[in-house]
C-alpha cells in the first residue's frame, strides 16, 4: 500500500482520512497530527470498544519514558540506576544525564553555580611539597638534553591524561592549549577530538 | 598515643567532636560503584604512591574490623572512626584502603563511596578541622588527576556532594535544649536559617535514641567552603550559648529535682549489672547537664571521660548492630562504664 498523496510505501504508520490512505509526513504536512496519535481509522472502525485504550497506548509511547532508556556510553549506568540510587558512575554520567542532574541538583540546593576553589589550591600550606623548591633549583644545573627530556616527559604525561579525559569537562581554553600540544607532539587523532570538541562549543 | 576522641577539645561540655569530610574522584576511572576489580587495584596503587607515609603512617586494607566478643572493652576502635557510621563499607574489603595519622584524626580512604574520602576530626569545638583536611586534599589534588569541572566543581558519584566535595559536621550533646519545651524545634530554626541540617545522632523509628545529634552543611554549591565554615562557626557558637543558657535554666530553676535525677544517673552508671545504650545515654545527659553546677562534687567526673563513654556508646551502636545479644551486651556495656568511672573515683 502507498500514500496517496506523495506515493511512498506505506510501513508503520498508516493514517486513513476520510476514505484517502497517507503517510506519516503528508498527513503532519497536511495538518492532520492528531490522527497521528489516534489509532487509524481502520482500527477504530473495526474496534470501535477498543478505540480508547489503544489510544492511550500510542498516547503512552510520546509521553516521556525515553529517559529510562538512557545510558552512559562509558560506564553503562541506566538513567533508572540513577534515578533509584541517586548516584552517577563515571564522569561521562554528567554529560549523559546533564539534564536530569542539573534538576535534581537544583532540586536540592537551589540554583546556584560552583564557587569553591579550584583543584590544588588550598590558603593551608601544611601538605605544600617541601621538596618543590630544591626541585627546582635542581632543574636549573641540569644539562640542557636533560631539560627537554624532562618537557618532552612532562609533555606525555599530559597528553596521557587528555587521551583519557573526558573533553566534555575542559574549559575552552585546556582544549585549545591541548590542541597545541597534540599537534606539536605529532598526535593528530588526539589533536582532531580535542578541535571538534571546541568547534562543537561554538556551534552551541 | 591516645586517639583523637580522647583527647581534650574547646567547648567539650557541649561539642564532642568537629569532623571535615571532603570527597574527591580520580579522571580517568569508573567511580566506585563502577568499577572493576582491575581498576580499583590501579587507583589503589597509584594513590599509594602519593599519599604522605609521614603524616598517613598507619594503613589498613583487606582486614576486617574485630568481632566484639565477651569481655572485649574495647568498644571504640579507631577504624570504626574511620569509616564513619556505614560499616558496611567493609564489604568488599580487598577493594579499599585507608590511610591514617598515629592518632587517626587525619586520614584518607581509597574507594569507599567515592574514590578519595579525607576525613579531619578533633574532640571538642576546632575549626582546625577545616585547614586539616582542605590541604590535604589540595596535596592530592595536586599529585593526581583530579575530576573537576568548572560549571559543577568538583565531581562525585553522589551528586548531593557535587561541587566543592565538602561536608563540616559537628557531633553535640545537647541534653538541656532537648528536655527544654521547644528547646529543639527553636534549634532546628536556627540551623535552617544557616541553610545546615540538624539528625539525631541515632535514631529508633521517628524518635531520637539520645541526646547527642549531629549539624552539618547541605550546601556545597553556591558558597564556598571557607564560607560554610564561617557559618557553621557562627551557628556552633549559637548552640552553645544556647545549650548552656537551658543549663542554667534547669540547674537554678530546677534544682532539686534535676541534682536528684544527677545523684541518680551516676548511681545507675556506676554500680548498674546491665544497661542498655538508651538508658546510659539519658543517664550520661543528666551528668552532663549538671556536672558545672554541682554543688558537693562527689563524684566529679572530667568532661573527658563523659565525653568518651557518650561517644563509645553512640558508635558502639553502630557497630554491634544486631549481631551479638543485647541482654550479653547490656552486661558488657555496665562493666566499661563502671570501670571507666572508677578510675575517676
Amino acid at each position: 500500500m502507498r500514500c496517496e498523496r506523495c506515493g511512498a510505501e506505506l510501513t508503520n504508520k498508516i493514517i486513513k482520512v476520510n476514505g484517502v490512505y497517507y503517510c506519516e509526513n503528508c498527513a503532519r504536512d497536511l495538518g492532520l497530527d492528531k490522527y497521528l496519535n489516534a489509532p487509524t481509522e481502520l482500527f477504530a472502525n473495526a474496534f470501535s470498544p477498543l478505540d480508547e485504550i489503544a489510544g492511550g497506548f500510542m498516547k503512552m509511547a510520546d509521553l516521556d519514558f525515553g529517559n529510562t532508556r538512557l545510558t552512559c556510553p562509558k560506564c553503562g549506568m541506566s538513567m533508572r540506576e540513577f534515578e533509584n540510587k541517586g548516584r552517577v558512575g563515571c564522569i561521562e554520567c554528567y554529560n549523559t544525564f546533564n539534564e536530569y542532574l542539573i534538576k535534581e541538583m537544583q532540586r536540592q540546593q537551589g540554583e546556584s553555580d560552583y564557587a569553591g576553589r579550584k583543584p590544588g589550591v588550598s590558603n593551608d600550606l601544611e601538605f605544600e611539597e617541601e621538596k618543590q623548591l630544591p626541585a627546582e633549583d635542581k632543574k636549573e644545573e641540569l644539562p640542557k638534553a636533560e631539560v627537554t627530556a624532562a618537557a618532552e616527559t612532562s609533555n606525555e604525561d599530559k597528553i596521557a591524561k587528555l587521551e583519557k579525559a573526558d573533553l566534555g569537562m575542559l574549559t575552552d581554553e585546556e582544549l585549545a592549549e591541548g590542541m597545541k600540544l597534540a599537534t606539536k607532539t605529532e598526535n593528530y587523532a588526539l589533536a582532531i577530538r580535542l578541535r571538534d570538541e571546541l568547534n562543537g562549543r561554538k556551534g552551541e | 598515643m591516645a586517639m583523637w576522641y580522647e583527647k581534650t577539645g574547646k567547648n567539650q561540655d557541649v561539642v564532642l567532636s568537629t569532623k571535615v569530610v571532603i570527597t574527591r574522584n580520580v579522571r580517568g576511572y569508573n567511580f566506585p560503584c563502577k568499577m572493576n576489580s582491575d581498576e580499583c587495584r590501579q587507583l589503589l596503587d597509584q594513590v599509594d604512591q602519593v599519599i604522605d607515609k609521614n603524616k598517613l603512617g598507619n594503613t589498613w586494607s583487606g582486614t576486617r574490623l574485630p568481632v566484639p566478643g565477651k569481655g572485649d572493652n574495647n568498644v571504640i576502635t579507631p577504624e570504626s572512626q574511620l569509616f564513619g557510621r556505614r560499616l558496611n563499607v567493609l564489604k568488599d574489603a580487598d577493594r579499599k584502603a585507608i590511610y591514617y595519622s598515629d592518632d587517626a584524626g587525619l586520614s584518607v580512604t581509597v574507594n569507599q563511596d567515592e574514590h578519595l574520602t579525607i576525613r579531619a576530626m578533633r574532640a571538642g569545638h576546632d575549626p582546625a578541622v577545616y585547614n586539616m583536611a582542605d590541604s590535604l586534599a589540595a596535596s592530592l589534588e595536586r599529585k593526581l588527576d583530579i575530576a573537576y569541572s568548572e560549571r559543577h566543581g568538583f565531581l562525585t558519584s553522589d551528586i548531593k556532594l557535587a561541587g566543592t566535595g565538602t561536608v563540616i559536621l559537628y557531633t553535640v550533646a545537647i541534653p538541656a535544649i532537648v528536655k527544654s519545651n521547644g528547646g529543639l524545634n527553636m534549634l532546628r530554626q536556627r540551623v535552617n536559617q544557616y541553610y545546615w541540617t540538624i539528625y539525631p545522632f541515632d535514631e529508633q523509628g521517628q524518635y531520637a535514641s539520645s541526646n547527642v545529634y549531629i549539624i552539618s552543611n547541605i550546601s556545597t554549591r553556591g558558597v564556598s567552603g571557607e564560607e560554610v565554615l564561617r557559618r557553621g562557626e557562627m551557628l556552633i557558637n549559637d548552640i552553645i550559648q544556647l545549650e548552656r543558657g537551658c543549663r542554667e535554666q534547669f540547674a537554678t530553676r530546677r534544682k532539686t529535682e534535676v541534682s536528684d535525677l544527677y545523684g541518680r544517673s551516676y548511681g545507675l552508671l556506676r554500680y548498674a549489672k546491665s544497661v542498655n545504650p538508651r538508658e546510659a545515654l539519658d543517664a550520661l545527659g543528666w551528668m552532663r547537664l549538671y556536672k558545672e553546677y554541682d554543688d558537693a562534687p562527689e563524684f566529679d567526673i572530667s568532661w573527658e571521660k563523659l565525653n568518651k563513654l557518650t561517644q563509645d556508646i553512640c558508635w558502639e551502636a553502630e557497630r554491634y548492630s544486631s549481631k551479638a545479644k543485647a541482654g550479653e551486651l547490656n552486661k558488657i556495656r555496665a562493666n566499661k562504664i563502671k570501670t571507666i568511672l572508677k578510675g575517676d573515683e
